[in-house]
């Protein structure tokens, strides 16, 4: 008697079981493919690496300019910076060019700290230290000065872009 | 006598269903509450990493608010806060203050007050934790002359280093971010 409900019971019990089992792993997939973390600043190394030397690299550039040859400026310009801080960038840019000839103008830049504060898939923020040299050769007048910046990234096209540059 | 009918010889196909598929599905059923388990905490060390950065970043921008900030009526308290918020060197140097440089200080009548505009941590572990800040401080003249006069602001660049004491993290060492360029 109680091996034939055994019986008659087992494929139903295997077909629930099965389709639970089934379920779990689809469940474990989409876990799997769910972000806990949400902030990955600092805790995702490699991500916020890629972003720092992104920034890093890019202020670099757009901070860095030489009267006599403008061009790796408006280059890295192109190439860094979107958006809000693209059309601020442009406005500063124009004014260097009609300056900087005239005194004869060189600016270099050098990242102290990039340090991220918030990351994601697409978007990220950080504080930037940066110092910048000017030399101005028609006087021989040279500053040093050091900024602090709040700096918006968003990855575009796979590639991070500076799109708001906030100095304190 | 009532007949009986012989129950049949358990077929192989029944076998089979009885007791290979329940086996099988089994099988199934746990490896998948498995995997479920395992997914669901896949990211659980970052999770938590991420907790720390978030405390760790908190408790520095305190700190190195109160490191800025002193009061030249209140100096010995302003001076126990200080150290109550550091450790290592810092600490033994932020505590042995003369009772010379304790009277220069509220000889000087100026009350600095530190806020952190931006911080970002740089380095993180366990117990260790490097972050850097961009701080604004304002002094006031608190001399009867200086009264009417406009609070001076100067803005710092900070970097900070900070351990984890017991449950608290400390102000290891506190050094302005000065230009380097090469």
């Amino acid at each position: 008697m109680s091996t034939s409900l055994v019986r008659r019971w087992a494929p139903f019990l295997a077909a629930l079981a099965l389709i639970l089992g089934l379920g779990a792993f689809w469940q474990a997939d989409r876990e799997r493919n769910t972000d806990h973390v949400g902030n990955r600043a600092v805790v995702d190394a490699e991500a916020t690496t890629e972003v720092q030397s992104a920034v890093s690299t890019g202020l670099l550039q757009v901070f860095s300019y030489d009267f006599s040859d403008p061009s790796p400026t408006a280059a890295a310009a192109d190439e860094f910076l979107a958006g809000d801080a693209r059309k601020e960038y442009d406005l500063l840019f124009k004014q260097l060019q009609e300056k900087a000839p005239g005194q004869k103008l060189v600016l270099s830049a050098e990242v102290q700290v990039a340090a991220v504060k918030s990351l994601d898939a697409d978007s990220a923020s950080l504080l930037v230290f940066l110092d910048q040299a000017s030399q101005r050769s028609t006087d021989k007048e040279s500053s040093i000065s050091a900024a602090q910046i709040s700096v918006e990234a968003a990855k575009v096209d796979g590639q991070w872009k500076v799109t708001a540059l906030d100095l304190f | 006598m009532v007949e009986v009918e012989a129950p049949d010889p358990p077929s192989r196909r029944d076998r089979v269903l009885t007791w290979a598929l329940p086996l099988v599905a089994l099988c199934v059923l746990v490896a998948g509450a498995l995997t479920w388990w395992r997914a669901s905490g896949h990211d659980q060390e970052m999770v938590d990493e991420a907790a720390v950065r978030d405390r760790v970043l908190i408790v520095a921008t305190s700190h190195i608010e109160t490191l800025n900030s002193l009061d030249y009526r209140k100096v010995d308290e302003g001076l126990k806060g200080w150290a109550a918020v550091t450790t290592g060197t810092l600490h033994d140097q932020l505590t042995s203050v003369s009772e010379e440089d304790r009277k220069v200080l509220a000889e000087q009548k100026k009350i600095s007050t530190g806020s952190v505009m931006d911080a970002a941590v740089t380095e993180l572990d366990d117990d260790s934790a490097t972050v850097i800040a961009a701080v604004e401080i304002t002094v006031r003249d608190g001399s009867t002359s200086g009264e009417d006069a406009e609070p001076t602001v100067k803005r710092n660049r900070f970097a900070a280093d900070l351990v984890k004491v017991g449950d608290d993290w400390l102000l290891e060492s506190l050094e302005q971010v000065a230009v380097n360029m090469s």
